[in-house]
């Protein structure tokens, strides 16, 4: 079991090894060999792992591999934990990333940069199954700066374009921010509670800290903060649509599957210190509640099929947040995981359509796709039925846990829910009939090699079915409600309908077809502004839409209060004002230097009348004072 | 025996490569590399035994592996003092190794007066061997000069076009701390014979010398100053760039992998044992000008359009670590001083090594000018970014322990001033994958026909790749070599500190 353990990271990062240093040996072919099979062999040996231990009474495994640093009591072990959380993610992790390693050798052949794509990928892959293996919060921490490293690679991928550079550097600064946050929550929690090692920090901390107290609040506080960076949540959400600028199976891989649902991996591991600090666990509910709805709002105006993908990411994430928030955890992890098959699912089959179409993503130049693409269009279609939570499909059980959950909390964070619901279903319909239906602008070369197809044909299994893989977490979660209150059929009505409401304004809204078209024609200039708001062709015009568009400007508001401030001050200052004192201290010498060197010239005359003169000043101070 | 014989070597193989230099350009360069190889077999039997010697004056201790005592001027008790614990092993074995980086990166940029330069080099580091080593405080200031003026002599001679500007700011700057530190250590002594009665710069016997308050914290103050000139924290570090940006490769390679350091150890060795009450009353400050040099140090780096003065700045923020890990007076961050001190030892010298290359193949160090370098050398440029992520601190690689070990010790001190330091996380990236994004990637704003790292190079880097990699994943034999002197140095704060409650 341990050898296997040690393996499943292990062969990732040993096929990154490979890929780096003996990549003038590998041709493409061998490259993808490499990079495939260790994240298979590894996804395999998890595979063995979770069936052993599901089949066994669940106990957490503990491996100690070596002491990384002892100093005077402080001490992190190279040590991993596994338990019922900790398999699953790594089911997730693996699984998936197989299939988009699989996917990716069809989607990048014949790119320059093959061998270092998988590279990346692999160490990604390591890096991210260290994250959710460690036992202990400093390697835990490795783990979350190496997915970050990895993001930043992936998305500055294609680097002889310099904006994906700058989207690069975005997500790592931003995410570095909440990054630093929770590095301060370590040493914060290290300094209350004397250790890092996650089980024990969290025992000690409910023996020591009573519900709602102080260090409490600020250790929730701290982690949360970099549990946010990272899973692009309020406020520091605005890297997630520019990390669209990397490779489809990178945004299907890390910012939609795995990476960005780190933070609530972080959260639902160290639950027991949320659960101590009540305000902070609202505050993650609210904020979730928040980000979910404001990226739902926004993903309703994008025109790029990614960034349309990528603002429901976060819109879904954000559900995942509100369900930490309300504690319903295994239901935060459930949607997880059904998010990261049917996201990926439709992240993929966006890259297959962006294929067919020659690298456009601009959906309005899309259009009347299904016709000649019907196989990826199904496929993508099951994606958005499980997006949307249409009944039977994965997404649709998840969805309700959560929403299920948020009742029992407050209807506040229900309706939010059930609005983000609806709105999910408009823009996804939104993104569908534009894409797909209406007129065709371009012609698509639809893509129909195995290695694209097949895995998209396993995660649309799985986004359909997924649900019925839900791992048992009891042993990590204890619920937080001792009896879960059925809600009632009319609650759970308007849950189910919701979606089709959704579907219907949508249809209204964009389908092209002439006898709505009079209907609209004849209504909408009558109604005003809300007509405007409801008139496709002239919405773009409001003010409120290119708000909404921009990500509600929150992006303009860091420029303008962070970045154009701290650029301005490093331009003013370039050549360093301090050293402009020294240069201050060699002119006054220089000048002291000339003027006494003006009055020795060997000169006799001169000395004769400053002589002079100095008496003359001399005598008369002497007479005047 | 062996102490005196490390430093001897270099100072010998100085002369010999000068001399050689007659036979032929590739002479300096065979004989400086016998000389260091030879170094490096000496150190690695320093590095195997389990000796422990006894000082006479601190019979307690078996901290210390070597000692050598030769009477030099008694009359002032002075004498060859040389002792080395693990503090001055761990930097007698990061200044070997990173001649070897020096001799590598000058083996094909230098190609004028190549002997004299071996030279230069060589003695440098005999200085900077010999501030690692002694322990006599008038010797350590022999030594002290001695790495200043070749060092000099380096930057004016071989150094780029503002180089005599460059090389006479370095030389007043040291030279003018230099003298503060004369000064200290000439009032410390006679304090100390006020208070003892003997005569005697030797280290062991100040050691414990019991200072007025006023007189601990004004020696003190002179000695913290001429290190921090030297280490350099804001405001005193504007020699650095200069010195830096003009240095031929080498030099820079040895300035912020070794000379930095031995302000950093100075404070180690001599101001927190020396003058712990001082300190204790001072540490505030140091720490505050430590955080000050941290996000300063990164602004700056950050607003540079040449490359090396941006790895230069970032070597001030880089040793604003160093300071706040010093004074925060706590072991943990006291040994993650050690390590940045390491780390940044081999990163700064790797980066210094890649400007150079990138010089010496494009002859410019303007950022705007280059871009899109990774098409054309990529070994170059993934080594590059490497070292880079190292620097700005990503766990695994060595830089991420020490400054992890750094917060996490100085944030049970004071939180404040740590979580202000903790900023510096985030600028760091910031100027550092501006680098990566200016020359490597992006478009090619010019075209250049260059090579990639040839066999040499890459070995050299290779192996400070294979050192960062480990110092980040198994620090712990490094830690457990500096781990006497961090206790020792610290004991003496604790001590003090436990008399005052």
């Amino acid at each position: 079991m341990l050898a296997m353990i040690i393996l499943i990271p292990l062969l990732p990062l040993l096929g990154f090894m490979i890929l780096v240093l003996a990549r003038k040996y590998l041709t493409d072919r061998i490259s993808a060999f490499v990079g495939v099979g260790s994240i298979g062999l590894s996804a395999i040996l998890v595979a063995v792992v979770a069936y052993t231990y599901f089949s066994q009474d669940p106990e957490p495994l503990r491996f100690q591999l070596w002491t990384w640093m002892s100093v005077r009591g402080f001490s992190a072990e190279f040590g991993f934990y596994i338990d019922a959380l900790a398999v699953t993610m790594m089911l997730i992790i693996t699984g998936i990333g197989f299939l988009i390693h699989l996917y990716s050798v069809g989607y990048m052949a014949g790119d320059p940069g093959f061998p270092r794509f998988f590279a990346y990928m692999n160490l990604f892959i390591a890096a991210m199954l260290i994250l959710v293996m460690a036992d202990n919060l400093v390697l835990l921490f490795l783990g979350w700066e190496g997915v970050g490293l990895c993001s930043y690679l992936l998305i500055g991928f294609w680097y002889d374009n310099p904006e994906n550079g700058y989207a690069a550097r975005k997500a790592f600064v931003v995410t570095r921010i909440g990054d630093t946050a929770m590095m301060l929550g370590l040493f914060f929690l290290y300094r209350e509670l004397g250790h890092l090692d996650i089980q024990a920090m969290l025992e000690s901390a409910v023996e020591l800290w009573p519900v709602g107290t102080d260090p409490a609040f600020w250790a929730a506080l701290l982690l949360f903060g970099g549990a946010v960076g990272k899973s692009a949540q309020l406020p520091l959400q605005t890297w997630l649509p520019d990390a669209m600028a990397g490779p489809t199976p990178i945004s299907a891989l890390i910012h939609a599957a795995t990476m960005v649902t780190a933070g609530v991996y972080l959260i639902a591991r160290t639950h027991e210190l949320f659960i101590l600090a009540p305000d902070v666990q609202q505050m993650v509910a609210i904020l979730g509640a928040l980000t979910l709805l404001m990226s739902a709002f926004t993903a309703l105006t994008q025109s790029d099929i990614k960034r349309v993908l990528a603002y429901s990411t976060m819109s879904q994430i954000g559900y995942m947040f509100l369900a930490l928030g309300v504690g319903a955890w295994s239901a935060a992890i459930f949607h997880l995981m059904t998010h990261a098959f049917f996201k990926a699912l439709l992240f993929l089959t966006a890259g297959a359509v962006i294929l067919a179409v020659h690298h456009e993503q601009n959906i309005f130049k899309m259009g009347g796709l299904w016709r000649r693409m019907p196989l990826t269009f199904t496929i993508f279609l099951i994606g958005s039925c499980a997006l949307v939570a249409l009944p039977f499909t994965s997404g649709y059980y998840s969805k309700h846990e959560i929403l299920a959950a948020a009742y029992q909390v407050h209807w506040c964070f229900w309706l939010a829910g059930v609005i983000g619901a609806l709105l999910t279903a408009v823009y996804t319909s939104r993104l569908i009939i534009i894409a797909f239906f209406g007129r065709q602008n371009t012609e698509p070369h639809e893509c129909k090699e195995p290695v694209i197809m097949v895995p998209l044909i396993i995660l649309a299994v799985l986004a359909l079915f997924g649900a019925l893989l839900q791992t048992p977490l009891e042993s990590v979660f204890v619920p937080a409600f001792a009896e879960p209150e059925q809600p009632s059929s009319v609650v759970a009505f308007i849950e189910t309908v919701v979606p089709f409401i959704g579907i219907a304004i949508a249809y209204l809204c964009f389908y092209e077809n002439p006898y709505y078209a009079k209907i609209k024609e004849r209504f909408l200039p009558r109604l005003g502004y809300v007509g405007k708001l409801l008139d496709t062709e002239r919405v773009a015009e409001l003010k409120i839409y290119s708000f909404l568009a921009s990500g509600w400007g929150m992006d303009r508001l860091y420029d303008i209060l962070f970045v154009n401030p701290f650029k301005m001050l490093a331009a003013k200052n370039k050549n360093d004002v301090v050293d402009d004192v020294y240069t201050g201290v060699t002119i006054l010498s220089r000048g002291l230097y000339s003027i006494f060197s003006w009055t020795q010239n060997g000169q006799l005359r001169r000395y004769a009348w400053v002589l002079g003169l100095g008496a003359v000043v001399v005598i008369g101070v002497g007479i005047l004072a | 025996m062996i102490l005196l014989m490390l430093i001897m070597v270099l100072i010998i193989g100085g002369f010999l490569s000068w001399y050689a230099e007659q036979w032929g350009p590739m002479w300096p360069r065979k004989v400086a590399l016998a000389a260091l190889s030879f170094d490096a077999l000496l150190v690695m039997v320093l590095l195997f035994s389990s000796d422990s010697v006894t000082i006479p004056q601190i019979p307690e201790s078996t901290d210390w592996i070597a000692h050598i005592q030769i009477t030099w001027l008694p009359r002032f008790g002075i004498s060859m003092n040389l002792a080395l614990d693990g503090l001055s092993l761990l930097l007698v074995t990061l200044t070997v190794f990173l001649g070897f980086v020096a001799l590598s990166s000058a083996w094909t940029e230098i190609t004028e007066r190549v002997g004299f330069f071996h030279f230069n080099l060589l003695w440098t580091l005999a200085g900077v061997l010999g501030v690692f080593l002694a322990m006599d405080l008038f010797l350590f200031f022999v030594f002290w000069e001695i790495m200043i003026v070749p060092m000099y002599l380096l930057i004016s001679i071989w150094g780029h076009e503002d180089r005599h500007y460059a090389a006479i700011k370095f030389f007043i700057f040291t030279q003018v701390s230099g003298l503060l530190m004369l000064l200290a250590i000439i009032a410390l002594v006679f304090a100390a014979r006020a208070e003892s009665g003997v005569f005697s710069f030797n280290y062991f016997d100040l050691l414990n010398t019991n200072f007025g308050a006023d007189t601990g914290y004004w020696l003190m103050l002179g000695f913290f100053i001429a290190f921090v000139v030297k280490l350099p924290a804001v405001p005193f570090h504007t020699w650095l760039p200069d010195a830096h940006t003009q240095a031929p490769t080498a030099g820079s390679v040895i300035l912020a992998g070794i000379l930095l350091k031995t302000g950093a150890y100075g404070l180690m060795r001599f101001v927190v044992p020396l003058f712990p009450d001082a300190v204790y009353e001072f540490a505030p400050i140091a720490m505050t000008i430590g955080v000050i040099s941290i996000i300063y140090g990164a602004k700056l780096a950050f607003a540079q359009s040449d490359i090396k003065r941006l790895i230069a700045y970032s070597s001030i923020s880089h040793m604003g670590f160093i300071l706040v890990g010093v004074f925060a007076l706590n072991g943990i961050a006291y040994q993650g001083a050690v390590m940045t001190m390491m780390a940044h030892g081999i990163s700064s010298a790797a980066l210094f090594m890649i400007a150079g290359s990138i010089q010496q193949r494009i002859h410019t160090r303007d950022m705007e000018r280059m871009g899109g370098l990774w098409q054309d050398v990529p070994k170059l440029s993934a080594l590059a970014l490497f070292f880079s992520i190292s620097a700005l601190g990503m766990p695994g690689l060595g830089n991420f322990v020490g400054e992890f070990l750094v917060l996490i010790g100085s944030f049970q001190q004071n939180f404040l001033i740590t979580t202000i330091a903790a900023l510096g996380l985030i600028l760091a990236p910031i100027y550092s994958l501006i680098l990566v994004q200016k020359v490597f990637h992006g478009v090619r704003s010019e075209q250049h026909a260059i090579s990639d790292f040839g066999c040499r190079e890459i070995l050299t880097m290779m192996a400070m790749v294979v050192i960062l990699v480990c110092m980040g994943l198994y620090p712990q034999p490094l830690m457990d070599l500096a781990r006497p002197a961090v206790d020792d140095g610290l004991f003496r704060v604790i001590t003090f500190t436990g008399e005052q409650q």
